[in-house]
């Protein structure tokens, strides 16, 4: 119960937006066809089910995961060893400020030329822009790192390994967490919109919504639609139950 | 064999330093540093006064080795053969502590660091946290610290590998009176015990009659000696002894003609 409690009032937001929904339908504002009723959304899910939402969900949110996973593994290292190392930073800081603005989709054709048709290439695709907002967050993050602290950390001897490991990721932690965040949703954006375009072979939840779309399952497009930002919801509060538990010595989370 | 004698060799020398900041609007004032000469005796506790922006900080991170003048040199004790010998303890407890760590494990970090066996840490940091009377809070983190324990965290954890001269800024100012008396008997207690060359930077009277050996005073631009005081090195030392009164009196005065 106390959860309801605590997030009543976005849960009274929630209700409001399906009401104003349900009322738009019910006064045939438009057809049904381009906006089905909230109830034929919800009777769409159990046959959903049957033929294979949950599949579909596993493999986007384990190609959602998988990028990821890439992004912090490499953005994460690289950008604090670059924030640490200015020099080095300020020779590749145009090229990946150049990188940055091309948007990941107009990059679709050259990823599927090099690293071909398939699992690799839409895990490859969703981790491209989430590894540089994690990396240009690390970066920054290491870069407004506490200059008297590092006095301590040169003074004992440190070397970049223990530097980096040990003080740096720690000052960068919250900008690091605030390039995650960002990157969760640039990895759904990316899986769903690629899984949408790429072979027939591969399914997941952006295949489901083009096929319910193209054979006219409204409903059922609505409801794919509805779970893929269920799934971001959900994302984004594992990180923030994360970002709570590491940076629980920050003065702004433990008065929480 | 005679003992050697406690304040036969300098823990550092500013030998004719010069340094002025390079972009401050205040420079139309001239240089801050100019030919400027200074010894700080091994083993003594030497007070460095003088009034807000008069460059006591620039000295003392020139006198840690964190600033460079930009002519003249520093020199440190040929003891001193370490980096970490000689330590600087920022105005801003916070800074010398790693928030991300509990209070215990700040204070083992840099023992751990330099390579103290596990056993010698722990018991370093059992001796140090009853000193500083901070054993309660072990397992706290520093952000949820009072300003007071704070402190006592970043002296305690700046002091735990026994680093040779210790060079303290401001550490007193935020504090109350009580709390400044207890930090100031822990540390006198433990400067004596491990031998370590205090320099505090203060300018506060009080603070330094607390503490002081040897007390200068600087002012004026570019940087000069207002005066240069000895005190003899009895601890702790009482507001209400005639003594106290002397060298009470003797700093004021000596404070004084540098404003006249």
């Amino acid at each position: 119960m106390g959860w309801f409690k605590r997030n009543s009032r976005p849960l009274l937001f929630l209700a409001v937006l399906v009401l104003i929904w349900a009322a738009i339908t019910a006064l045939h504002v438009v057809t049904p066809i381009v906006l089905p009723t909230p109830l034929s959304v919800v009777r769409a899910i159990p046959g959903m089910l049957h033929e294979r939402l949950l599949a579909d969900i596993g493999l986007t949110l384990g190609r959602v995961l998988g990028a990821l996973v890439i992004a912090c593994l490499f953005g994460i290292p690289l950008g604090l060893y670059l924030g640490h190392r200015k020099g080095v930073y300020q020779v590749i800081e145009s090229p990946l400020h150049a990188l940055r603005s091309v948007p990941a989709s107009a990059l679709f054709p050259l990823f599927l030329i090099v690293i071909g048709v398939g699992e690799k290439s839409i895990v490859a695709l969703a981790a491209y822009p989430s590894l540089l907002v994690i990396l240009a967050n690390s970066v920054s993050g290491a870069t407004l790192a506490n200059k008297r602290r590092l006095y301590q950390a040169r003074l004992l001897g440190l070397d970049t390994f223990d530097t980096i490991t040990e003080v740096l990721f720690y000052e960068a932690l919250p900008n690091i967490f605030d390039g995650i965040r960002t990157a969760v949703s640039y990895a759904l954006m990316l899986v769903i919109a690629v899984e949408m375009f790429i072979g027939l072979s591969e399914r997941g939840l952006g295949r489901g919504i083009y096929e319910y779309q193209s054979t006219y399952r409204i409903p059922e497009t609505y409801a794919a639609i509805i779970v893929a930002g269920v799934i971001g919801i959900l994302l984004n509060a594992v990180v923030s139950q994360l970002e709570r538990r590491m940076l629980r010595w920050l003065p702004y989370v433990q008065e929480e | 064999m005679s003992a050697p004698a406690p304040f036969a060799v300098n823990a550092v020398e500013a030998q004719r330093i010069a340094f002025s900041y390079p972009s401050r609007a205040e420079n139309g004032s001239g240089p801050l540093y100019e030919d400027f000469s200074l010894t700080v005796e091994l083993g003594s506790r030497f007070v460095l006064m003088g009034p807000s922006g008069s460059g006591k900080t620039t000295l003392g991170r020139m006198m840690a080795g964190i600033m460079s003048p930009q002519a003249g040199q520093v020199r440190w004790s040929p003891q001193f053969s370490n980096r970490w010998d000689v330590v600087y303890v920022d105005q801003h407890a916070m800074n010398s502590v790693f928030p991300w760590l509990t209070v215990a494990a700040n204070i083992k970090y840099p023992m751990k660091k330099l390579g103290w066996e596990r056993a010698k840490r722990q018991e370093r940091m059992c001796y140090l946290m009853s000193l500083f009377r901070i054993g309660a809070l072990a397992d706290a983190y520093p952000t949820s610290l009072s300003g007071g324990e704070l402190q006592r965290v970043a002296l305690a954890r700046c002091l735990s590998w026994k680093p040779q001269l210790v060079i303290l800024d401001e550490p007193f100012s935020a504090l109350d009176r009580k709390v400044k008396a207890e930090i100031i008997a822990a540390l006198e207690e433990l400067a004596a015990t491990d031998g370590m060359t205090l320099l505090l930077i203060t300018h506060n009277v009080s603070d330094a009659l607390a503490l002081a050996t040897r007390c200068v005073v600087i002012g004026r631009r570019p940087v000069q000696i207002i005066s240069d005081l000895e005190f003899r090195a009895t601890f702790p030392r009482e507001a209400v002894t005639p003594d106290y009164d002397r060298m009470q009196q003797a700093l004021i005065a000596g404070i004084r003609d540098g404003l006249v």
